[in-house]
């Protein structure tokens, strides 16, 4: 079926017997699988995929939308040209496959993992090179014997920019397939742009970061296609959805409720002594209930429950202990929601504007 | 299926009818005036080696060619036209005499964000004069420009003179070493009339120059590497001791003992120990970077007329011990530039002015239109790069002077001022076949008419006596010529005139002598 505008449009699904648009969601099958998977199964958006050899599965929580396992690297092609809706990828990838005519919306630029950093490495016996300028220095005096610096990279996009903005003009981009960390000592290039994690791989391969050699920090991004989203309010929906919950679930991993039995003459002494030290008192106060005993247990018990920031956890556990607490309960959140989703307002903002032009 | 659109490339212009014919005349009358002062037109590809504009042109602009591969060859849409014209006068014009006056016109690719009168693809018209020394060049370059300017109408305009003499002496005093002096030239801009922060711009330069703390600490680099501050460590003077052979040496033999090589791919050891060694005997630029901003914003503030200006600039350039030449070349430029009779609306003299490119040598000059208020228009500039022919492989010692106006920002300014486009061709007669058995005999009148010189207008599309006729009173067509099969058995024609609506039958052989006389 040929929509109007030269599209393919969406296939229909039935599902609960109304027909909605299948919106389809690409997540990297390689590499970052797991990981995503589990993200999604923590913000509640489970994926049932009935093999694990098969590539399309489904999330009971959206329905209508269909994943697809496709490579990390195809992913931006897939939500450029318009096959996928939604992409789950690195941030790397998008920065160096992104246009400004393309049709693609970064919905979320951190999903909390798959962190990495997009460097420049050179050689650790270069014992006189420490900083980007220094490479820059070097770069200068090759092309003084008639050499360009060779760069072997996966990222040439990323790695031109870079180069020249650090005032690098002379050198040449080495494409590299497989092992790019062992291109310098092959003597295939001089240096690498590369990804790094751990930062193993450099070290194993001796090479070692300069500073000033950042050129990305990445980790997994959810991006959609602009087009689907701005014209297809159903599908607007389903990006809605997924990205409410994966905004609270994101920063829910910032808090920790807690609960603390005190002993108290009314609800508001116990709020007092609660409130002692406001920073971890909760996100407006706590809540303070009355403890019913048992029969013939003691009276005059209080519950008093409070949300903190993760790195205040210790402190406040301490605040409820001087408060009298005897037993204080910690328990993770599974979302915490704000009055609005602000990454789908971002989203909103970004469907509608287009780039500037005279 | 219905075909999706392409669109042009984001920062390109299309130019339809009658936008082309305007700027394409706006063009011939800038061109036009470079003949008249002596200039001849030249020409040159649209695609260039990489390396040409890499040599000299900058940072600023390298960062923002389009520049690509094609078969391992590193090619690159032309940024400006100067380099490339010098390219071709060391290619080819070293053989003849001295100067040599060229003016050129066509389209430039840059990669820049695209705004109001800024388009990647964008058009220069200027003129280089190579072999041409001293004020007299100068002023005849300062003249071609302003004088191009009122031939095609522009009245108001500020003419911004400056001169690298002064800031490139200071640069050399100070004992900056050649990559940061091309790191201040290239933020000359940013420190003068963009009024950017001095001492963030000192802070980006001292980075870039391998000395900033910043740069050193604002990440972690997990794999040893030592932020820098600057101050010689004890190892390096210790290694300097030892001649580079030895240092490498003993470096190697230290670092082996750690299980570290001292290799590098293509470079060798002594080579790593001996930049070891010169680096940590540099010394902390950061005062002497710090001075050359101070200068530079300096000489901004007290930027100002012409003959008001020279008196601080010569007291502040003595205050630095600097030599004042570069105040007199100015002066002496300037002084011609009065006898050439132009006359720019303001004359500002300011030794701040950069222009962002790396060639310059000498005298350098901004044309401005002052539009609505607060918006200023950099309509073209240039100026004198005495070092570029050699740097493109040519002889020592020729110098050059030029310039270029950016049509398009042009166009904008002249359209500011309400200045008429220049007059284009137009159609003066419409000829109309009514049938096809017609369209031989029209075809003929139609050649009569354009031999004779008059534009001409055939009916290609049938499209009948009184279509054609409203289509010639909507274009304002003067003429219509209408041929059937009676005009053509009499070997006539039906020459209407569309302002009288008066039809005379005429022989086909006095058609072009009454057409011109209605006209």
């Amino acid at each position: 079926m040929i929509a109007k505008n030269g599209r393919v449009s969406p296939r229909k699904l039935r599902v609960n017997g109304t027909t909605v648009p299948a919106m389809r969601l690409a997540v990297p099958s390689k590499g970052m699988e797991e990981q995503t998977l589990e993200f999604l199964a923590a913000c509640g958006l489970k994926v049932n995929r009935p093999n694990p050899r098969q590539y399309r599965a489904s999330i009971p929580a959206l329905p209508g939308l269909e994943v697809l396992f496709q490579r990390a690297n195809d992913i931006f092609s897939k939500v450029t040209e318009g096959s996928v809706d939604l992409g789950i990828t690195g941030y790397d990838i998008v920065q160096e496959h992104r246009h400004e005519d393309d049709n693609v919306v970064v919905l979320n630029t951190g999903l909390g993992y798959g962190a990495c950093v997009l460097v420049l490495a050179v050689p650790e016996g270069w014992i006189d090179v420490s900083s980007i300028t220094d490479v820059a220095e070097i770069s200068a005096e090759l092309r003084g014997r008639g050499q360009d610096l060779r760069v072997a990279t996966k990222y040439p996009n990323l790695s031109r920019q870079f180069l020249f903005d650090n005032g690098i003009n002379y050198f040449t981009l080495v494409e590299a397939s497989g092992a790019l960390e062992a291109a310098p000592a092959l003597g295939a290039a001089d240096v690498i742009v590369d990804l790094v994690s751990s930062g193993v791989t450099l070290r194993e391969n001796r090479l070692k970061r300069v500073s000033g050699g950042t050129i990305v920090e990445s980790q997994a991004c959810l991006i959609g296609n602009r087009t689907a989203l701005r014209d297809n309010e159903s599908k607007l929906t389903v990006a809605r959805d997924m990205l409410e919950l994966i905004e609270a679930q994101l920063r829910s991993r910032e808090f920790f409720t807690l609960n603390g039995n005190i002993r108290g003459e009314s609800p508001d002494a116990v709020a007092r002594l609660v409130t002692r030290h406001s920073e971890v008192a909760g996100l407006r106060g706590p809540t303070i209930s009355k403890v019913y005993p048992k029969v013939g247990g003691e009276e005059g018990w209080y519950a008093a429950t409070v949300v903190v920031q993760s790195k205040l956890l210790l402190q406040a556990v301490e605040t409820l202990r001087r408060a009298g607490a005897s037993d204080v309960s910690v328990g993770k959140l599974q979302y915490v929601f704000e009055s609005k989703s602000w990454s789908f307002e971002a989203l909103k903002r970004q469907l509608h504007e287009r780039p500037d032009e005279e | 299926m219905e075909t999706l659109e392409v669109q042009r490339v984001r920062g390109t212009l299309d130019a339809p009818p009658p936008d082309d014919g305007r700027l394409r005349a706006l063009a011939g009358t800038l061109r036009d005036y470079f003949e008249l002062s002596g200039y001849r037109g030249i020409d040159t590809p649209v695609i260039e080696n990489l390396d040409l504009f890499l040599r000299k042109s900058g940072e600023e602009i390298a960062a923002r060619m389009y520049a690509f591969t094609h078969w391992n060859r590193k090619l690159c849409l032309r940024p400006e036209f100067t380099a490339s014209i010098m390219r071709a006068y060391v290619n080819q014009l070293q053989d003849r005499p001295l100067p040599v006056r060229v003016h050129y016109a066509g389209p430039t690719f840059r990669y820049e964000k695209p705004q109001r009168g800024r388009y990647r693809q964008f058009t220069q018209v200027g003129l280089e004069c190579v072999g041409g020394a001293g004020p007299a060049t100068d002023a005849e370059v300062l003249a071609a420009a302003c004088g191009a300017l009122e031939a095609v109408g522009l009245r108001r305009y500020r003419l911004v003179v400056g001169h690298l003499g002064a800031v490139l002496q200071l640069l050399e005093q100070l004992g900056i070493e050649e990559h940061g002096q091309a790191l201040i030239l290239n933020n000359m801009e940013n420190l003068a009339r963009r009024r950017a922060d001095p001492s963030e711009v000192v802070g980006r330069v001292l980075a870039m120059m391998g000395f900033g703390g910043d740069r050193a600490n604002d990440e972690h680099t997990d794999d040893g590497a030592d932020s820098e501050n600057g101050e010689p460590s004890l190892l390096p003077t210790l290694l300097a001791e030892f001649g580079s052979e030895g240092a490498a040496h003993l470096a190697g033999d230290l670092l082996g003992r750690a299980n570290l090589v001292l290799e590098g791919g293509s470079r060798s050891a002594e080579e790593i120990v001996s930049r070891l060694v010169t680096k940590a005997g540099r010394l902390d630029p950061s005062d002497r970077v710090r001075q050359a901003a101070e200068f530079i914003v300096k000489l901004h503030t007290i930027a100002g007329p012409a003959d008001e200006a020279f008196g601080a600039l010569d007291r502040l350039l003595a205050d630095h011990n600097l030599d004042r030449a570069p105040l007199r070349e100015i002066e002496r430029s300037l002084g011609l530039l009065g006898a050439y009779g132009v006359s720019p609306s303001e004359v500002t003299v300011d030794l701040s002015l950069g222009r962002g490119l790396r060639y310059y040598t000498g005298l350098v000059f901004e044309l401005h239109h002052e539009g609505s208020p607060g918006l200023t228009s950099q309509v073209g500039g240039g100026g004198r790069y005495d070092d570029l022919v050699r740097a493109l492989g040519g002889r020592d010692g020729v110098p050059a002077c030029g310039f270029s106006f950016g049509l398009e920002r042009l166009r904008l300014a002249l359209e500011a001022e309400g200045i008429a486009e220049p007059a284009q061709p137009v159609v003066d007669v419409l000829v109309v076949p009514l049938t096809p058995d017609d369209e031989h005999y029209a075809a003929r009148c139609a050649g009569r008419l354009r031999n004779a010189g008059l534009g001409v207008e055939l009916d290609v599309r049938q499209r009948g006596v009184r279509a054609n006729l409203r289509h010639a009173d909507r274009e304002g067509i003067a003429l219509t010529v209408i041929v059937g099969e009676r005009e053509r058995d009499q070997g006539h024609v039906m020459l209407r005139d569309m302002r009288t609506r008066e039809e005379v039958d005429i022989d086909v052989a006095d058609l072009p002598d009454a057409a011109r006389g209605r006209l």
